[in-house]
């Protein structure tokens, strides 16, 4: 091995170290607390820690955006020097090599597999919506970077879910990264809550669970087959402003919520004749996604019911848009610390301090 | 309705979830300072832009972390506080 070989080693591995999976376990444990607590203060003008949390979120997704520059960035370098993102020398540019230079075929070439990790980390949400629309894993769940808002996605579910096409909703969903989709989940409350109110012809409110449960159980489970039950049930009682039923069994996967919830909202405005409203203007004062539907054959609505006001979670609208202050920070190479700040970094878990 | 020991029951597991993810963030922390040095290391006398860029951009990913950190601990306080008035 080459000294410059030992160098892209190195590097390869450093990167490979970088902690995009515990980023992601942080962000999936702090949406579950964020939803929870949302549960709790609806009614509530307490913040209850709530905005501070949405703080800490963003922060851990900017983190995970400089992680993934900072893989782009040595990936560059590793090239500029030579080295493939492998760590091995880089194929010379074939028209230069001259034909009868050219070595003997030595069989197709190997492509330097993904580190497990990150495969893991980018297909478990198309993974879970493969198993909750009763389809299989195909090839066909890469990530469409055109999706980056979960406002977009939201509006690609609806159409799917209008469509009664169960395939159509799998490809849509699974096209989406991972945080758009689970932004769904921030996007859809207020929206169920007011379509619910719609079709009901008053807030909706316990004694109504039974009927929102016949309006959507049967057509939520001919999409979802393999949606576990309570996750429907846990989002009617929430429109319903009630308590979750009591947790039992294995806990909820991340993605049933965000996908359920899409799946509702589209079922809710199919039955009253609805449809998204357009992107809001840039600038309006409520995230995208928290807007009032619109009746599809009225385009000036002043019947509908008025929204809750309830402000969407800051993953919301703009979860696929990152801080741009990253990409092009050139701060000269600030030297990286030599004693780690988080050896003794404190942590608060529960309410026992 | 909800009674105030539910109530105190569910910000308890948003407590330990939010714990969890403070754990994860902290074993993040870890892993990306080791990674700098290691990277400090191999990269030791490089000027490229890039070299420096991406350090500049993990620099900045592990002050994030640490905002990360710290806003969880205000929130638990908030919630804790919250859960003391109930």
């Amino acid at each position: 091995m080459s000294i410059i070989e030992d160098v892209g080693g190195q590097v390869r591995a450093a990167t490979e170290e970088f902690p995009v999976a515990l980023l992601g376990q942080a962000l999936e444990k702090f949406g579950l607390a964020a939803e929870r607590l949302r549960w709790v203060r609806q009614e509530s003008a307490n913040p209850m820690g709530v905005p501070e949390l949405s703080a800490a979120t963003e922060h851990a997704e900017s983190a995970g955006y400089a992680l993934r520059v900072a893989q782009e960035q040595l990936s560059a370098y590793l090239s500029a020097i030579g080295l493939g993102a492998d760590g091995a020398p880089a194929p010379r540019p074939e028209q230069r090599a001259p034909r009868h230079d050219t070595p003997p075929a030595a069989g197709p070439t190997e492509v330097a597999p993904e580190p497990a990790e990150q495969v893991r980390m980018r297909r478990w949400w198309a993974v879970r919506v493969a198993e909750l629309t009763g389809g299989r894993e195909g090839a066909d769940d890469e990530p469409d970077e055109r999706v980056d808002d979960s406002q977009e996605l939201l509006r690609r579910v609806v159409g799917g879910v209008r469509s009664g096409d169960r395939d159509r909703l799998r490809t849509e969903l699974r096209r989406a990264p991972a945080d758009v989709g689970l932004g769904m989940a921030a996007l859809t409350p207020p929206l169920l809550r007011e379509l619910a109110a719609e079709l009901l012809g008053h807030p909706p409110r316990a004694t109504d669970l039974g009927r929102l449960r016949g309006e959507l159980d049967g057509r939520v489970r001919d999409l979802l087959p393999g949606l576990p039950p309570p996750v429907l049930e846990t989002l009617l009682t929430r429109v319903c402003r009630m308590p979750p039923p009591r947790a039992s069994g294995e806990p909820p996967h991340a993605a049933d919520s965000a996908v359920t919830a899409g799946v509702a909202t589209g079922l809710l405005l199919a039955r009253l004749g609805r449809d998204l409203p357009a992107t809001p203007p840039a600038g309006a004062d409520r995230p995208a996604g928290s807007g009032q539907p619109t009746r599809t054959d009225q385009p000036t609505d002043t019947s509908r019911p008025t929204g809750t006001g309830q402000p969407s979670a800051g993953r919301a609208a703009g979860v696929g848009a990152r801080p741009g202050g990253v990409a092009g920070q050139r701060s000269g190479g600030l030297p990286p610390r030599s004693g780690s700040p988080w050896r003794d970094a404190p942590t608060r878990r529960g309410s026992d301090g | 309705m909800a009674s105030v020991a539910e109530l105190k029951a569910a910000i308890d597991v948003a407590l330990q979830q939010i714990g969890d993810g403070q754990t994860a963030v902290q074993a993040a922390g870890e892993k990306l300072s080791e990674a700098q040095q290691t990277l400090a290391g191999a990269l030791e006398g490089s000027g490229h832009e890039t070299v420096e860029a991406a350090q500049a951009s993990l620099t900045q990913a592990s002050q994030e972390l640490e905002d990360c950190l710290a806003a969880t601990l205000v929130a638990v306080e908030q919630a804790q506080l919250y859960v003391s008035t109930l």
